[in-house]
């Protein structure tokens, strides 16, 4: 091990490595043992002097933690949920039907079945249906009673859906439907 | 950021310091080079956060054992704490300083050990058997350890008998940068020399040092 190298890994340890320099050190220590040692006394002797006394950790705890984690690498053992849980962002702990783009997901598929079951300008579905949906079907013409339904039902969902889309199916169904016209107005001036 | 109810007071090397600390305890320089050696480990180089434990580990285990209050599980502790960082190095977004992550997630890591040892059954020894208790005997006389006290003395003894050994240049160089936490810039300019200059002789006292430290460690 040359002197350069050894400087190099008291400048790390210091900060005052520039980058350029590190990915060959990095390369070295992951096959040099004495280095990694070096590294680990350069380390106490700054402890040592910062904050004499008190407990150190033995020469084999690194190594220890190091195979620890090599022991485990898929997270699996050793902390339970919760400890883990408690130093992480609350982002990782987000169920997966909550997070962002499938919230977007999910609401902008519920709003195109929406929009195909109750579309006003559509040919009836009776025609094509067997009889015993034909009742469905006509129930699902648009009257002022679906056109509240269906204002009610965005605006319920509009807390699992991203501003734009809420806009562009909400503008979709003004435009297409003065019933909800009404009802988003009467909304909007609700107290 | 996290907040934590009634979090510990830091220890005596996390207390505010003088010029060019921008991080709690730590010489200047330092968050940023963490920060590096994180965004590597990130990238799955091990080696990197190999680093990190044995640039963090005195610490940890210095203050593991100071919130548990028994040096037998302090080391158990602090490689949970560690193993338990390494997990969520992904998460990490250099918001704060590594070294407060790693020190909330140690507090955390300790408290949990100490709220499952308060829910243990007090009177537990009286269902083991004989050559059990012999056992937790033997393991609380080796653990509860004055050798540890006693090397610690001794490294700084070695630490400290070192650095007067050193030339002044060099003894100079260390103290500034391990002790008053200047960056090799500041103890440039006020040694009047350059910054390789320093570099090579920050170098060189922690070589004497560890020369020095090595019977000890072996």
């Amino acid at each position: 091990m040359t002197e350069q190298i050894r400087e190099q890994l008291s400048a790390l340890l210091d900060g005052e490595l520039p980058r350029d320099e590190m990915g060959l050190l990095m390369r070295r220590l992951d096959r040099d043992t004495d280095l990694r040692r070096a590294f680990g006394s350069y380390a106490l002797i700054g402890e040592t002097l910062r904050a004499p006394g008190g407990r150190i950790a033995s020469q084999s705890f690194a190594a220890r933690v190091s195979a620890a984690i090599n022991d485990a690498p898929d997270g699996t053992e050793s902390a339970s949920a919760d400890q883990v849980a408690m130093s992480l962002p609350a982002a990782r702990n987000v169920a997966f039907w909550k997070r962002p783009m499938v919230r977007t997901a999910l609401a902008a598929s519920a709003a195109a079945v929406a929009v195909m079951l109750f579309r006003p300008d559509a040919e009836p579905i009776a025609q094509n249906v067997p009889a015993s949906l034909e009742t469905y079907a006509m129930t699902a013409s648009p009257t002022p009673a679906h056109s509240q339904r269906l204002a009610s039902y965005m605006v319920a969902h509009s807390q699992y859906s991203t501003p734009m889309v809420r806009r562009n199916v909400l503008s979709s169904l003004l435009a297409a439907d003065s019933g909800i016209t009404r009802v988003s107005y009467e909304m909007g001036q609700a107290p | 950021m996290q907040t934590m109810p009634n979090f510990p007071p830091p220890d005596e090397s996390m207390k505010s310091r003088e010029p060019g600390d921008d991080v709690a305890g730590l010489p200047a320089g330092t968050e940023q080079s963490d920060l590096e050696l994180v965004r590597r480990a990130q990238r799955n180089e091990r080696g990197a956060f190999d680093l990190l434990v044995l640039k963090y580990q005195h610490k940890v285990v210095k203050l593991v054992a100071r919130l548990l209050r028994d040096p037998a599980e302090a080391e158990d502790v602090a490689q949970e704490a560690f193993i338990k960082a390494y997990r969520a190095l992904g998460s990490f977004r250099g918001d704060s300083a590594f070294y407060t992550w790693l020190y909330r997630i140690a507090v955390n890591t300790a408290r949990n050990t100490i709220a499952s040892r308060q829910r243990r059954p007090l009177d537990y020894e009286a269902e083991l058997s004989e050559s059990e208790q012999n056992n937790v005997t033997a393991r609380l006389q080796h653990t509860d350890t004055p050798e540890a006290t006693v090397l610690s003395e001794e490294i700084r003894l070695t630490v400290n008998q070192a650095i007067e050994q050193l030339p002044e240049d060099l003894r100079t160089a260390i103290v500034l940068r391990e002790i008053e936490g200047l960056s090799y810039e500041e103890i440039a300019a006020a040694m009047d020399c350059p910054v390789g200059t320093v570099r090579s002789r920050i170098f060189r006292a922690r070589e004497a040092i560890d020369r020095a430290l090595k019977p000890l460690l072996d």
